[in-house]
C-alpha cells in the first residue's frame, strides 16, 4: 500500500502557523520578486484567485477581499517542510519526499489502516501545526487520487478494496488525475470521457496507442496493479542552476556583474553542498520578452573549465568574465542565471596536463567561508564584487520573519 | 530521540596516546535536557512580566513543544485576542482557561481555546550587563 501525504495549501498554512489571526481569512503567497500567485488559502481560492495570476493584474481583487499577501519565505517553508517530513518518517518504514509539501510513504503489510492513518494525520498536524491530507491505495496513481478526495473529506481516504476503488474512480474527474495533462484531457474530453471510472474501462491497447508507455502504466495503476515503483533513491543531479529576475532593469555591466557574482556564489555553494564539481559553466541573460518596444537580447554562453571546480573564486571569476562578454549596451536586462553542468564527484578530480593546479588552496578557502557563514548567517563572508547597494535584489515587500531560524526574529509572547 | 554526539578530537598528531582514550564519553550537552523532540520544538520569547509568580520574566526564552497535550498546571502558549499569550493552563468545571499573575483569560461560549504549544523549559541569561559582550552578548535571552 502506498500513502500520499500532502500538506494543504502548504505555504499559506506555514504563514498562518505563526500568525493565527490569518485563520479563516484569504491568504496568498507570491513567487520570487513578488510576481505571481504561487499559493492560496481556501478562502483566496473562493475569491476567484487562480494559481499563477500576476499580482499587478489582480490588485483590485486582492484589495476588495482584503487578501493577506506574502512574499515567498523559503527559509521558513524549508524548515517547516523538514519538520513535517521528519514527523512522517517516524510512521512509515520508507518515505520518499516527493516535493516540498508531498511525500509517498510505503506501508508494507500494515493491518488496520482505518485506525492508523487518522492517527498519523492527527499526530503530524499537532506536532507541526500544518494541516496534511493522507490518501492510501495500492498504487501511486490511486494514492494521489485518494489524497485529492481526502482533502475534501476529513483529511484521510483509504482505498484498500476493489469496491472502494471502483466507487472512488466512478465520480473522480479525469482532469484531476495524476499524469493527465492538458493535451490528454482535450483528447479524452473529445471522446466523452469525464471520469476516471470511464477512462479505466478503455482497453489497454488504447492507452498504449494514445498515451505511450506512461499510459499503459497508468492503466495498470488504475486497476490497482503497481507499475510505478517505490523509489527513494534520489536522482543523480545533472545540473545546478541559480537564476533570478531583477527588481528593475539592469543596463550597466558592472551592476550586472554584481548580480551574476551573487548567483555564481550561490551555485558554487550548492555544488559544494552536493559534493560535486562542475566542468561546464553556462551564463545567460534575458531582456523582457513581453515588452515589444524594447530591443531583445537573449545571449548565453557555456564555458569549459580546464579543471572541474566548485570553489567560489573560480566560479565567480568565470561567470563574471562571461557575463561581461555577453553584455550589450543599450539593452535592458531583466534576468540572469548561472548553470553548472558536467558535474563530477568532488573526490574524482581530473587534473590538466598543461594547467597548474593550486593544490586546492581556493577550495580550502571556500570551505572556510562556508563554515563562517554557517555559524554567523548566510552572506556574512561574501565576494566584494557582489556590491553593497544591490538595487537589483529581488522584491519581497511582504516577507514574513524567519521564526524558526533566526534568534532575533522569534515570536514574542505576552 | 537519538542525537549525534560531537566527536572528540583524537590525539594522534603527537603520537601520545591518552590513557583516557578508551573511556571517552560524549560531553554533557544542555540541549538534551531542554529539548525533548527537536522536530516539534519551537522557540518564543517572553515579552511581559505577567507570569512573574510562575518564575517567568520578560526576556526569558521559552522552549515550546507542540507534541505535548496541555494538562492542568502546564505553562502554555496560546493565541487569544490577537496575540500569543504565555500563561498557566487551568480548568474549572471541565472548561479550560488561562491564568497569569493577575489576569484570567477565557474564551467566549462556543469558542475553543487553541493551545499553540506547551512550554517545557525556560532559559535566562544571568550575566550582568557589563559582562554581556562579544560572544556572551546574545546568550540565552538574546
Amino acid at each position: 500500500m502506498f500513502a500520499l501525504c500532502d500538506c494543504n495549501n502548504f505555504y499559506a498554512s506555514a504563514e498562518r502557523l505563526f500568525d493565527p489571526a490569518l485563520n479563516g481569512k484569504p491568504v496568498v503567497v507570491l513567487s520570487n520578486n513578488d510576481g505571481c500567485v504561487i499559493a492560496r488559502s481556501e478562502e483566496a481560492k473562493q475569491c476567484g484567485i487562480k494559481m499563477g495570476d500576476p499580482e499587478f493584474l489582480i490588485r483590485d481583487i486582492l484589495k476588495k477581499h482584503h487578501v493577506n499577501i506574502f512574499s515567498s519565505n523559503y527559509v521558513l517553508y524549508g524548515d517547516i517542510s523538514e519538520r513535517v517530513m521528519k514527523n512522517l518518517a517516524r510512521w512509515f518504514p520508507r518515505l520518499d519526499v516527493y516535493s516540498i509539501d508531498e511525500a509517498f510513504g510505503w506501508l508494507g503489510g500494515v493491518q488496520d489502516l482505518q485506525t492508523l492513518i487518522p492517527k498519523i494525520r492527527a499526530s503530524v498536524v499537532m506536532n507541526t501545526g500544518i494541516p496534511v491530507s493522507i490518501g492510501v491505495a495500492p498504487t501511486k496513481t490511486l494514492a494521489k487520487l485518494a489524497n485529492k478526495i481526502a482533502k475534501k473529506s476529513g483529511g484521510t481516504m483509504i482505498l484498500d478494496t476493489p469496491e472502494a476503488i471502483t466507487k472512488a474512480v466512478a465520480t473522480f474527474p479525469v482532469e484531476d488525475l495524476w499524469g493527465v495533462g492538458r493535451q490528454y484531457y482535450k483528447k479524452l474530453e473529445s471522446l466523452g470521457i469525464e471520469t476516471v471510472g470511464q477512462l479505466r474501462e478503455l482497453p489497454e491497447m488504447w492507452f498504449k496507442q494514445h498515451m505511450t508507455i506512461q499510459g499503459q502504466r497508468m492503466w495498470n495503476e488504475l486497476w490497482g496493479r503497481a507499475a510505478i515503483p517505490f523509489d527513494n533513491m534520489p536522482e543523480t543531479t545533472k545540473c545546478i542552476s541559480v537564476s533570478r529576475s531583477f527588481r528593475n532593469y539592469i543596463e550597466d555591466p558592472t551592476v550586472l556583474c554584481e548580480a551574476v557574482t551573487l548567483y555564481a556564489s550561490r551555485a558554487a555553494e550548492k555544488l559544494r553542498r552536493a559534493g560535486l564539481r562542475c566542468l561546464y559553466l553556462q551564463v545567460f541573460l534575458y531582456t523582457n520578452e513581453h515588452r515589444e518596444d524594447h530591443p531583445q537580447h537573449y545571449p548565453s554562453h557555456t564555458h569549459k573549465l580546464a579543471i572541474a571546480s566548485n570553489n567560489t573564486h573560480d566560479i565567480v571569476k568565470i561567470a563574471n568574465t562571461v557575463a561581461r562578454a555577453l553584455f550589450m549596451h543599450g539593452m535592458k536586462y531583466r534576468k540572469a542565471g548561472v548553470v553548472a553542468t558536467g558535474l563530477v564527484h568532488e573526490q574524482e578530480l581530473q587534473l590538466h596536463l598543461f594547467k597548474p593546479h593550486d593544490g586546492g588552496k581556493l577550495d580550502l578557502l571556500s570551505e572556510a567561508i562556508d563554515r563562517v557563514n554557517l555559524a554567523y548567517g548566510r552572506g556574512t563572508l561574501r565576494m566584494a564584487s557582489e556590491g553593497y547597494v544591490k538595487s537589483w535584489r529581488l522584491k519581497h515587500e511582504f516577507l514574513s520573519k524567519g521564526y524558526t531560524t533566526r534568534w532575533h526574529e522569534i515570536i514574542k509572547a505576552v | 530521540m537519538i542525537r549525534k554526539y560531537q566527536q572528540r578530537a583524537e590525539q594522534d598528531v603527537s603520537g601520545f596516546k591518552s590513557p583516557a582514550d578508551d573511556y571517552l564519553e560524549g560531553r554533557l550537552n544542555i540541549v538534551d535536557r531542554l529539548v525533548i523532540d527537536p522536530e516539534c520544538t519551537f522557540y518564543f520569547q517572553m515579552d511581559s512580566n505577567s507570569m512573574k509568580t510562575y518564575g517567568l520574566r520578560s526576556g526569558d526564552l521559552l522552549i515550546i513543544d507542540r507534541s505535548m497535550k496541555a494538562v492542568k498546571g502546564a505553562i502554555v502558549v496560546a493565541y487569544v485576542n490577537g496575540a500569543f499569550h504565555c500563561r498557566s493552563y487551568e480548568t474549572e468545571n471541565g472548561r479550560p482557561f488561562l491564568k497569569g499573575d493577575t489576569d484570567r483569560i477565557e474564551t467566549t461560549d462556543g469558542e475553543v481555546l487553541q493551545i499553540w504549544g506547551v512550554v517545557t523549559a525556560i532559559c535566562r541569561n544571568t550575566l550582568p550587563s557589563q559582562l554581556r559582550k562579544g560572544d556572551y552578548e546574545r546568550v540565552c535571552t538574546l
